[in-house]
């Protein structure tokens, strides 16, 4: 039983930490080689690792989706796409189409690199076609820049702390409204104190 | 716009629950510390006067959590409200025209 408990905790802990690692921004540091839009036919896997289509418009089998191709100082290629991401993830992003013109105009060569910070969530799995979301691009001053990720700290500080006051409240729920039920119950005897104990008493 | 709504809807149903369960918190903590307080100054005692000191410990509660209910703590619950809101116009602001 025990066991099974934390087995049930870890698996709780994978599923979060694979959840915020999807969804929380990360940096790249990347220099910006093109940017284009093109139709794009999404499989039955990789289609939920693509935005939701706009309200109001038909979902298409293969939507016209903007892509930012971007090289990495060691030279490994990666490719983001550019959507809107609407409430979720909650970045609220709605300038896919400034975002492109931003990076059409971050092109650069590998003899006169650009370096640009891409703040992008999301993964890039090569064989089933996912690309991770450009959210934001900014210059940076070369591909030695340290970005401290103060979005993430945060964002992770009030997660942390909304467990705690959760727990909190919990417990005190428990001290201030269930054991005294309990206690009184045991109190007045009878045949309630096996059943109503039970149901709540915590062993 | 149906969407926006939509959010703005499950956005307040949500915020509400998370409300109602600081308040409540709040509120029990306040009333556990007026609780402990009393006892820390007159000891629970089982005597002929024991009846006068429990209704005068109901009335110290009584006027404790009425000072809460007025205070500027149980106010400051609203900002369930008010900060995602703010969140969001930041959110909204930062990620697409800065």
């Amino acid at each position: 039983m025990r066991k099974l408990k934390w087995i049930l905790w870890g698996l709780v802990l994978v599923i979060v930490g694979v959840f915020l690692n999807y969804n929380l921004p990360q940096h790249d540091i990347v220099r910006i080689t093109d940017s284009y839009n093109r139709v794009t036919p999404l499989g039955s896997i990789n289609q939920y690792f693509f935005a939701a289509p706009d309200s109001g418009t038909l979902a298409s089998s293969a939507p016209d989706i903007r892509f930012i191709e971007a090289i990495y100082p060691d030279g490994t290629p990666i490719v983001y796409r550019n959507e809107d991401t609407g409430f979720w993830p909650p970045y609220l992003k709605f300038d896919s189409a400034n975002l492109k013109a931003e990076a059409s105009d971050y092109k650069s060569t590998a003899e006169a690199p650009k370096w640009v910070s891409v703040t992008h969530y999301g993964w890039r799995i090569a064989f089933e076609s996912i690309y991770p979301n450009a959210v934001k691009i900014t210059p940076v001053v070369g591909p030695d820049v340290r970005i401290v990720p103060w979005v993430n700290i945060v964002i992770l500080m009030l997660l942390a702390l909304a467990i705690f006051m959760a727990r909190r409240m919990w417990l005190q729920f428990w001290e201030r409204m269930v054991d005294p039920a309990v206690a009184s119950v045991e109190e007045a005897g009878g045949k309630a104190r096996g059943f109503v104990g039970r149901l709540f008493g915590r062993k | 716009m149906i969407i926006f709504l939509q959010v703005v809807a499950l956005w307040f149903v949500l915020t509400t629950v998370v409300y109602l369960l600081v308040a409540l918190y709040s509120r029990s903590v306040r009333r556990e510390r007026l609780e402990k307080e009393f006892d820390a100054s007159f000891p629970p005692a089982s005597g002929p006067e024991s009846g006068d000191v429990i209704a005068d410990r109901d009335t110290y509660i009584a006027d404790g959590m009425a000072e809460y209910e007025r205070g500027l703590r149980r106010r400051l619950i609203g900002l369930v409200y008010v900060l995602p809101a703010v969140v969001f116009v930041a959110v909204v602001y930062g990620v697409n025209y800065l």
